[in-house]
């Protein structure tokens, strides 16, 4: 596609507007779909080098929380195939004697569509993580 | 009240419809090991058939996690690889006596 440019407002750059041909793409390749399989044993494998012998404390486990969810997100990202958006989600929690049920559910294409989980614990904590990969046509 | 916020358009005020939800399904319960797996689900479907009557052009994912209390701490985050101007996300924490739920909402929009 040719680059088009357009005038945003006076004495303001003019703003570069791409315009991209149409990939006439319904939807993912075949093979080329969300690996729940291998998705899973990634986040399993993050999940324990990442946490390990950590120990869970109320100031520091809010951010490690947090950057969990990235570097998930991020590890996730290099194994899975171009054209799909990610949600990731991490429950972080003191290990205890409660009891913890996480459930989720999807609107989606359940061609193209798919989710996966893993979780982790050692004596001090729990975690739990979901990383759902939503097709984008 | 919480809404989720999607560019500049506040799409849908999310927080409302779940905070039903999960009062009309937990309401006044105690924790109930036999019993978490129904509610969850409830929860989760009821909050999903609302979203789908708003009629809009998007894929939701709902995600609910309920906690016995004990006094054990608990942090939740997500991290989401999408497009910002489109697609947004809502929480929503509830409380009794017994039990924490946190209910977590994404909307990805779809181009139609």
């Amino acid at each position: 596609g040719l680059p088009q440019q357009g005038r945003s407002g006076a004495g303001v750059s003019p703003i570069l507007k791409t315009r991209l041909e149409n990939t006439y793409r319904m939807g993912p390749d075949e093979g080329c779909k969300f690996n729940a399989g291998r998705v899973q044993r990634v986040l399993e494998g993050a999940l324990a080098s990442a946490l390990g012998t950590t120990v869970y404390s109320p100031q520091g486990s809010a951010l490690l929380a947090q950057s969990l969810a990235e570097l998930l997100q991020n590890q996730v990202k290099e194994v899975v195939p171009p054209r799909y958006k990610l949600v990731c989600h991490v429950l972080l929690g003191q290990q205890g004697q409660q009891s913890l049920l996480v459930a989720s559910r999807a609107l989606w294409d359940p061609e193209s569509d798919s989710f996966a989980s893993a979780t982790f614990s050692n004596v001090s904590l729990f975690a739990v993580v979901t990383v759902h990969g939503v097709y984008f046509e | 009240s919480q809404s989720v916020a999607v560019g500049e358009h506040a799409i849908f005020s999310s927080s409302d419809t779940s905070c039903a939800c999960i009062e009309s399904v937990l309401g006044k319960a105690d924790y109930n090991h036999n019993k978490v797996n129904q509610w969850t689900a409830a929860i989760v479907e009821q909050s999903l058939t609302h979203l789908v009557k708003l009629g809009k052009t998007y894929k939701y994912i709902v995600t609910c996690a309920v906690m016995q209390k004990s006094g054990a701490g608990l942090h939740t985050a997500s991290s989401c690889f999408w497009d910002t101007t489109t697609d947004g996300t809502c929480t929503v924490r509830w409380e009794n006596r017994t039990m924490n739920c946190i209910v977590n909402v994404f909307a990805v929009a779809i181009i139609l």
